[in-house]
């Protein structure tokens, strides 16, 4: 007998399940019906025609991260917003729906300062444009 | 029955893989297992019926901290980095000779004893709550929560991120020469 | 409390017949509802997710003016059968600099991340097979299991088209994900709640009381959710990862036969789910135009039609869009995000707050007519 709030996680589960039950079944069969004829040239990592040269694990760019440290502040506040959100309307109904507002506005007002800083200051722009000027000043 | 096995499998994957961050040679795979010991801990936040925090988790940790981890990773050359395992059984990383992991082992034991003294203690004063089947949401919960009593710490969270978000920024900027 | 399909189907009598047959064991008999459950959806998911293909073939040729794919089967209907017996039988290549873990791991993350959000759409307003009172917030965090899948197979090919991929599309799915949360944050606000049983519950009748028609505020939300939602999927125009002529296919040029196939599968799944997602937030998903007091299984099957006729809508734009604008190129497709639908999408949210507020959650439908 499950208690009720768990009746939801079990699909979640069975589905997990299917999703890996088929790979290793695809992957399966796979492995029963396709030739397997390695060569050295067949292994090489594909570059057009040419020899690679080097490994593809060299360092790259740094606006990458950039992007993932934005994204995860702009995560945990939406994920910070979803339960004010939820009930927001309840609020509302019960006569704070001033107070939820001028709660919510000024949560999403400190961010947004923090976008517009980010936007300013150059952090969004994928091709940061001092660094033209770093070249020039040498 | 199914919230035991819940229980099982989330625990398992949640150790295991822990067990697999701390003792694999190659840090881009501690990464991914890493992934795997947090989506385990979300398993746990489930059968404890706190599924706004097992999605919060999943939502934060898996699809935003695990990718931010392996794009540093990346970034900063450290998947060039293997370890060398020193002692004991070849498993785990350089961590010093028998006399680190014996102090380790028996300030590990004493830590146990205090906290299970404790907890035993406590749980006789508190008696055990019963989920019924009218059990609530937890999200309306926190929300109440969240903008009646704790509504200071709310916008104060928000501050804290605004600071994460410019000290990041100016952490991972260029420096002008 | 959640609402799941066995306690939907516990309302009618079959259902105490069936229990009967099991033996009073209420979690053999709901494991047992939820595995063919399960096996129903996978299937046509995995079928819409081959015809995917063949639709997209034949709505580009349609497009180009040209015929596509009419030999296997009438009108080639039978071309995913033929492209997955193709795929199955093919070699098997792993580079050998790859790294063997990470390689075979990456499209089973993928599979993972995208069937467990089938368990939370809603086909119908009773066949859902887990409404979650989180329900919209667990679809959007599980299906960024994708965007991890996405680096590792770029990383794990180890070569520089892949690695240049894989950072690309796993940089533009995470960037597309905060407009798409925002944009459901406002959905959130104007229901009351997360679930899909809330959130259809409130667009019941006539298509006026679509999320859509809400506020001019929902209407916006609508299509900034659509363009992120083609991001997510790395669809076209924002199919940089995976584009031909820059990247000779991205983060999966290294894989073959059955697992390039995975990759391809759980990508049209995907974008069946998200379609699937917009149509049940904004278009009102199964609700049938009037509503009704009485509740028989025939009548959910008819709204499991209107659900998967308003998703594959969505679907033939997805597919209609992605041959008629040329590709973004990256840093496009970083500013599209961060300065304009951002933005937007905040703006957006913010206006919902305050229309909630100050017309106390009436759309304009019920306002023009009178606030009934």
């Amino acid at each position: 007998m499950i208690p009720a709030q768990f009746d939801g996680l079990m699909p979640i589960v069975i589905l997990m399940g299917i999703a890996i039950l088929l790979f290793v079944g695809g992957h399966f069969l796979s492995v029963v019906l396709s030739p397997k004829k390695p060569s050295h040239l067949k292994q090489t990592p594909y570059e057009c025609g040419e020899q690679p040269v080097g490994s593809a694990w060299s360092a790259f760019n740094v606006r990458f991260y950039v992007v993932g440290l934005i994204f995860i502040i702009f995560d945990v506040e939406s994920v910070l917003m979803f339960p004010v959100a939820a009930i927001f309307r309840e609020l509302n109904d019960m006569g704070e729906g001033a107070y939820a507002l001028i709660i919510f506005l000024s949560f999403i007002s400190v961010l947004l300062e923090g976008i517009a800083y980010c936007w300013k200051k150059g952090d969004l722009d994928w091709v940061k444009s001092f660094q033209v000027s770093v070249k020039n000043n040498k | 029955m199914f919230v035991q096995l819940l229980f099982l499998l989330s625990a398992s994957l949640t150790i295991g893989c822990a067990i697999a961050v701390a003792v694999t040679k190659n840090i881009m795979h501690s990464c991914i297992f890493l992934l795997g010991s947090l989506i385990g801990i979300a398993g746990l936040y489930a059968t404890l019926g706190a599924d706004f925090v097992a999605v919060t988790q999943i939502m934060v940790y898996v699809g935003g901290i695990v990718i931010l981890m392996l794009f540093a990773v990346m970034l900063t050359g450290g998947k060039d980095f293997v370890s060398r395992a020193q002692n004991l059984l070849g498993l785990a990383p350089s961590m010093g000779n028998k006399w680190t992991y014996g102090v380790g082992l028996s300030v590990g034991l004493v830590f146990l004893l205090t906290n299970v003294k404790l907890i035993l203690s406590i749980s006789e004063y508190f008696p055990e709550k019963k989920f019924g089947n009218e059990f609530p949401s937890t999200v309306t919960q926190i929300g109440h929560l969240l903008v009646k009593d704790h509504v200071l710490a709310f916008e104060l969270s928000s501050v804290l991120l605004l600071g994460a978000l410019v000290g990041a920024a100016i952490i991972a900027r260029p420096r002008k020469q | 409390m959640n609402q799941t399909l066995v306690s939907y189907l516990s309302q009618y009598e079959f259902f105490d017949v069936l229990l009967s047959l099991f033996g009073k064991n209420e979690g053999l008999l709901a494991f047992t509802i939820y595995l063919v459950f399960a096996g129903i959806i996978v299937g046509l998911c995995a079928t819409i997710g081959g015809l995917g293909t063949y639709a997209e073939r034949k709505i580009s040729a349609d497009i180009q003016q040209r015929i596509g794919p009419n030999r296997v089967g009438p009108y080639g209907i039978l071309q995913f059968l033929a492209d997955g017996v193709k795929m199955i039988t093919k070699e098997d290549i792993m580079p050998f600099t790859a790294d063997k873990f990470l390689f075979y791991l990456a499209p089973m993350l993928a599979l993972i991340g995208v069937f467990s959000t089938l368990a939370v759409l809603p086909w119908s307003n009773g066949f859902i097979m887990a409404d979650l009172n989180v329900g919209i917030f667990y679809l959007i965090a599980i299906s960024s299991l994708v965007g991890v899948s996405v680096f590792l197979g770029g990383y794990a090919s180890n070569s520089k088209w892949s690695m240049l991929g894989g950072l690309r599309g796993a940089s533009q799915i995470i960037s597309y994900e905060i407009p798409v949360t925002i944009s459901i944050l406002s959905i959130t606000l104007l229901a009351g709640g997360m679930s899909f049983g809330t959130i259809l519950g409130q667009q019941e009748g006539a298509p006026v009381h679509w999320f859509l028609f809400h506020n001019p505020f929902a209407f916006i939300a609508f299509f900034v959710y659509f363009v992120g939602a083609l991001a997510e999927t790395n669809r076209a125009p924002f199919d940089l990862p995976e584009a031909e002529s820059e990247l000779v296919s991205g983060y999966h040029t290294e894989y073959t036969g059955m697992r390039f196939g995975f990759f391809a599968l759980a990508e049209y799944i995907e974008v069946f789910v998200v379609c699937g997602v917009g149509s049940a937030l904004f278009l009102g998903g199964g609700n049938l135009p009037f509503s009704t007091t009485f509740d028989i299984i025939p009548l959910q099957l008819v709204q499991v039609v209107i659900f998967m006729t308003k998703t594959l809508l969505l679907y033939y734009v997805v597919i209609w869009v992605r041959w008629t604008f040329p590709r973004l190129r990256v840093d496009q497709l970083m500013s599209i995000c961060w300065k304009y639908l951002t933005p937007i999408a905040i703006f957006n949210l913010v206006g919902n707050a305050v229309w909630v507020v100050v017309f106390h959650g009436k759309s304009i439908a019920e306002l023009l007519s009178g606030g009934h």
